[in-house]
């Protein structure tokens, strides 16, 4: 393993503890990963040490903490290959940051008989905002279908664009169900061609590996913080002439120049979208996360799940009557949904639970993509960082006995 | 087997289910989901002159939790009244599954099958 795992672990505190007396063994941070004492310390020290309300305050505590949320923006700014920390936004999660592209563009720039087009494979966060954007600007909503085998079907999308009606292309840099990467950067080389903007949801990829904004070529990304070692927040990265132009999503203190009774003029970016008072301690966090992965590296974490997947799916196949989704090798992350002939996802998690193991069970907000494979639901297990061998061993064993129970 | 919930008890209900099917001639005809997890139960119960109900059937897909409960829920709702279905409740379906406690996750699966007939019995105009 090009990783330390066991070091690794040692990291994060939550491993030192037991759950029904077994070895914690974590495998859903597809749905939010675990925290490593770094950030947990940063955001200790920011109400321990310097904790104030921030871009307000004259006094030496007021400009410790805004030193320490700014700075946290230039982290993350880094971290994405962002040109201007000002593009960096805060938000709560990802959902909040693409809903504020769906409100705030999406409004003004959406029109009757204009077309949002979309993929089969969206995690409901999106997909929900451009439906009901759709909806209620009168305009068509296309998927990008996915192919048996999990992949995007490209071949589908310059028909979409062909007629130029086309005015945002929305798409994820990784599945959170299926684990597929699909080619992002040509998704957003044809759009842009065709005249379309290009929203990228990165909740999923950014915590698993290099997410370059300037490489890949969105116009807006979204990412989860707490998906990345972080607290409860996300990031929205936009380009600065797009952010700019766009009315503010949320109305209130901070994101305001100046206030007359009948009309008021916007803060310069990011603060134009950061009404009211952020989450301080949560940027310090969330900065402390990418300088925890960045000392990592994120291509040697890319590179350790990719060891951990390629372990892991022939081990998974030999599970009697599993069906693993998505593609093979070399074209999704680590993330392994899958379903059982013999038991109903929430069995597998209840039973694996038993044995200390973590994993997720449901449609994992992604309805029509289920829907599209003709399951209600799936269970999955995902990689991360501080997860090795020995944890797709225990999945392994666990299905082994759940098959063992509940088949027949 | 260390399993608390997957008990044989259990466990021979989701494999070999009571009343399982369609009745002919139902009086109440009822289809419910639990869209987060699949879960889904379709029941048909009679009901007598008197207005208590004399067999209730059931067919759907869904988890050990949501199927056992079905399976012995057809057998515990003869001889109800309607308002008797209707003021059961989660402690009712624990202490019929053998007093298992259900952890929040699945206390939506436990109570899909009781909340089906309710909804039934009142589509049909008998609550
Ligand atoms: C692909 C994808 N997009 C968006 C989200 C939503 O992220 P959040 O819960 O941070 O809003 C998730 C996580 O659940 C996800 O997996």
């Amino acid at each position: 393993m090009a990783l330390d795992v066991e070091a690794i672990r040692r990291e994060f505190p939550i491993f030192e503890r037991k759950i029904h007396g077994k070895r914690l063994v974590f495998l859903d941070s597809a749905a939010s990963s675990q925290k490593p004492r770094a950030v947990i310390a940063a955001m200790t020290r920011v109400y321990t040490h310097s904790y104030a309300n921030v871009h307000r305050g004259l006094y030496a505590l007021a400009e410790e903490a805004t030193e320490a949320y700014e700075g946290a923006r230039v982290k993350l700014a880094r971290f994405i290959n962002a040109p201007d920390p000002a593009e960096v936004i805060y938000v709560r999660n990802a959902t909040e940051g693409l809903n504020l592209v769906a409100y705030s563009w999406g409004i003004e720039h959406i029109h009757a008989g204009d077309r949002i087009v979309i993929t089969e494979m969206e995690h409901h966060a999106n997909l929900v905002p451009w439906q009901q954007l759709a909806l209620r600007q009168g305009a068509e909503l296309a998927y990008v279908p996915v192919t048996n085998d999990g992949r995007l079907d490209l071949a589908a999308l310059p028909p979409l664009l062909a007629d130029g009606r086309t005015k945002l292309v929305a798409c994820s840099v990784m599945s959170n169900v299926l684990g597929t990467l699909p080619p992002v950067t040509q998704v957003a080389e044809l759009a842009h061609a065709a005249g379309a903007l290009v929203v990228m949801d990165a909740a999923q990829a950014a915590p698993h590996q290099p997410v370059d904004v300037q490489a890949l070529g969105p116009d807006f990304l979204a990412i989860s913080g707490h998906k990345l070692c972080g607290p409860g927040m996300g990031i929205l990265w936009g380009r600065g002439e797009l952010l700019d132009a766009m009315p503010p999503f949320l109305y209130g203190g901070d994101m305001i120049r100046t206030v007359k009774r009948y009309q008021s003029k916007w803060n310069d970016l990011p603060h134009k979208f950061e009404a009211g008072t952020p989450p301080i301690a949560e940027a310090v966090g969330l900065g402390a996360a990418v300088d925890f992965l960045g000392a990592i590296g994120m291509e040697a974490i890319h590179a350790h799940e990719q060891e951990l997947l390629a372990y892991a799916l022939p081990r998974l196949a030999e599970v009697p009557g599993i069906h693993i989704l998505g593609p093979g090798l070399g074209e999704r992350g680590g993330v392994v949904s899958f379903w059982l002939e013999a038991a109903h996802p929430h069995d597998i998690a209840a039973l694996l639970d038993e044995d200390g193991i973590c994993i997720r069970a449901g449609h994992h907000c992604a309805q029509p993509l289920h829907e599209r494979f003709g399951i209600p639901a799936s269970a999955r297990a995902s990689f991360y960082l501080y997860n090795d061998k020995e944890d797709v061993d225990a999945l392994v064993a666990g299905l082994h006995r759940v098959v063992k129970i509940l088949g027949r | 087997m260390s399993s608390d919930l997957y008990r044989e008890q259990l466990l021979d209900h989701y494999h070999n289910p009571e009343n399982f099917g369609v009745l002919p001639d139902a009086d109440v005809d009822v289809e419910m989901d639990n869209p987060t997890c699949g879960d889904v139960v379709h029941m048909t119960a009679r009901l007598d002159a008197e207005g208590r109900i004399t067999a209730v059937m059931f067919e759907g897909q869904g988890c050990v939790v949501s199927m056992a409960s079905a399976s012995m829920f057809t057998e515990m709702a003869v001889g109800k009244t309607p308002e008797e279905v209707a003021a059961m409740g989660l402690a009712d379906i624990e202490a019929m599954m053998g007093g298992v406690r259900l952890s929040m996750g699945r206390v939506k699966c436990a109570t899909l099958p009781l909340n089906a007939l309710k909804l039934g019995l009142k589509e049909a105009g008998k609550l």
